[in-house]
């Protein structure tokens, strides 16, 4: 059982490693992004701006590098592949396969984080510490505790995913929703602007959504501007949410089969 | 001459009512777009806001000048976006044979492939550059003369050539390699950052390099910060160098022409 998902992964693994020119690209298009959110920093530190809630620009470099890595190993294709197989009709062979569907989806996902961790990240870790200096975690444990949320962060946006391909089953129409969720994600995550930053009203609005526990937790521990106990309380909300979305997934994904069938009946 | 004119004219205009026709069969399918763009861009500005609020003006630039500036840049980016958008897509049409159909009918290649698809759906991106722009005109007080005018369709029309230009010499790399659309997702970070941010606030290093060597500072930043009477302090300009724009735009569009026609040259048809 556990072979066929590891065939899936490798697989994807292997085709991701194939596509020089794609990889040349996407290491190229993340490294601007990067450049110009340092230098964007960079001129909001500039003249004498020493530290702003407790940050100062060294903490945001390292955030930003951090977070534009985390961004191209988080591969959540989840949503796209669900919209493309309603669309071209090829779910229906997938529902032929006698293993759990949304399971191959995740064991496709895993082997596409591999492959871009190899051809991705390590390109730009050593572009951004060729540029900027490497950015070190802000402590030994932190880095220990970093890797686990990070685990579950992937869980977080890797369920929205899934969660947001299934609108599909019932309103193709309407487009792929997964680029709408994925501009609030982007915002709301504090992928781009930690949402320390924000008018408190939104981050008290925020404490009740899922995102920032999706890239602001991981990489505010990374930079140790969470400390141990808060992390492992937001690992705890982590985990809560990992099981509401789940619990919403499987309801979804129940209902959703037998809508496919009548379609197809 | 007057002829030929008529009969491209009238060719466009069937090509652009085809083109939306398609494209609004489907009404629904906009939504996405119609929900995503506007949220990108919304939230783009306001992280500006953000940031300049905890922080300071970037570089002397605070946030109704930003605001100005963004939103010159996306206009821009929106008008390109519905008139140029086939130039992303050159990769498609020679993988899939596409190309051989334009080689084909009597008339100038790269005019079939600009206008047989007007994407009529650009015009979302346009309703949230136009609303940061006006936006912006207001907060910084930007007086509509007529000489202003003039000068900003100028400006607006030699950004749209300049950011043509640079697709179209990206897209006719496709003729050698057979695919680029990854470039194109590369060189919209690249506009977008430098189109959007004071340019100033990157080394000099890369201002050089966004003046005279892929000329997009020319798109927004050198325009605007003459609009607004501000100095680049970065390079040291003279002003009346930011209307160069529609010159640029021109130069840059025949260049392009030129770099387009060699390729054509090596383009073999990938049919079987």
């Amino acid at each position: 059982m556990l072979y066929a998902y590891w065939y899936i992964t490798k697989m994807k693994l292997l085709t991701g490693l194939a596509y020089r020119f794609e990889v040349f690209a996407s290491v190229g298009t993340n490294l601007i992004l990067m450049l110009a959110s340092v230098f964007l920093w960079k001129a909001a530190y500039s003249g004498g701006t020493q530290q702003v809630n407790a940050l100062n620009l060294q903490d945001l470099t390292t955030y930003t590098i951090l977070s534009i890595m985390l961004s191209s190993v988080y591969v959540c294709g989840v949503q796209d592949t669900i919209y493309r197989k309603i669309r071209d009709g090829q779910i229906v062979t997938d529902f032929y396969r006698p293993i759990p569907l949304l399971a191959c989806y995740l064991a496709d996902d895993i082997g596409g984080m591999l492959s871009a961790l190899i051809n991705k990240v390590l390109p730009l870790f050593l572009f951004a510490a060729l540029f900027f200096g490497v950015p070190w975690p802000s402590s030994g444990i932190n880095l220990l505790l970093f890797i686990p949320c990070c685990l579950l962060s992937y869980g977080i946006l890797w369920l929205l995913s899934a969660l947001v391909g299934l609108i599909a089953f019932w309103v193709m129409e309407i487009g792929n929703m997964g680029m709408v969720k994925d501009s609030i994600v982007r915002v709301l995550s504090g992928s781009i602007v930690p949402l320390w930053f924000f008018p408190e009203s939104v981050q008290t609005v925020s404490k009740f959504l899922p995102f920032q526990y999706t890239y602001q937790t991981p990489l505010g521990i990374y930079i140790g501007n969470i400390g141990t106990r808060e992390a492992l309380a937001a690992m705890g909300i982590q985990f809560i949410w990992i099981a509401v979305l789940f619990m919403l997934l499987a309801a979804g994904w129940k209902r959703t089969k037998t809508k496919t069938l009548i379609q197809g009946g | 001459m007057v002829s030929s004119i008529r009969h491209y004219a009238s060719v466009a205009a069937c090509f652009a009512r085809l083109a939306i026709q398609r494209q609004l069969e489907y009404p629904l399918f906009l939504f996405s777009w119609l929900l995503m763009i506007p949220i990108q861009y919304f939230s783009g500005i306001w992280m500006l806001k953000i940031i300049v609020d905890r922080f300071q003006p970037l570089n002397g630039w605070d946030f109704p000048e930003l605001t100005f500036l963004y939103g010159l840049g996306l206009i821009s980016h929106g008008i390109f976006v519905v008139f140029f958008i086939n130039t992303w897509h050159i990769d498609h049409m020679v993988i899939d044979g596409q190309f051989d159909r334009l080689l084909l009918r009597p008339m100038n290649v790269f005019f079939q492939l600009v206008a047989s698809y007007v994407n009529f759906i650009g015009l979302i991106d346009c309703i949230p550059g136009i609303i940061i722009f006006i936006y912006g005109c207001q907060l910084v007080g930007f007086e509509w003369t007529f000489f202003n005018v003039i000068k900003f369709l100028l400006v607006l029309a030699g950004g749209v050539f300049i950011r043509a230009a640079l697709f179209i010499t990206l897209g006719t790399i496709a003729f050698w390699t057979k695919r680029n659309a990854s470039m194109v997702g590369f060189a919209l970070g690249m506009l977008e950052r430098g189109t959007m941010y004071p340019l100033t606030i990157y080394p000099h290093i890369i201002q050089t390099l966004f003046t005279f060597v892929i000329p997009i500072g020319f798109i927004s930043f050198y325009p605007a910060a003459q609009f607004l009477g501000k100095s680049s302090d970065g390079l040291q300009l003279p002003l009346s160098f930011a209307l160069m724009t529609p010159a640029i735009g021109m130069v840059c569009f025949f260049l392009s022409q030129w770099i387009f026609r060699i390729g054509m040259k090596s383009y073999e048809s990938a049919g079987s």
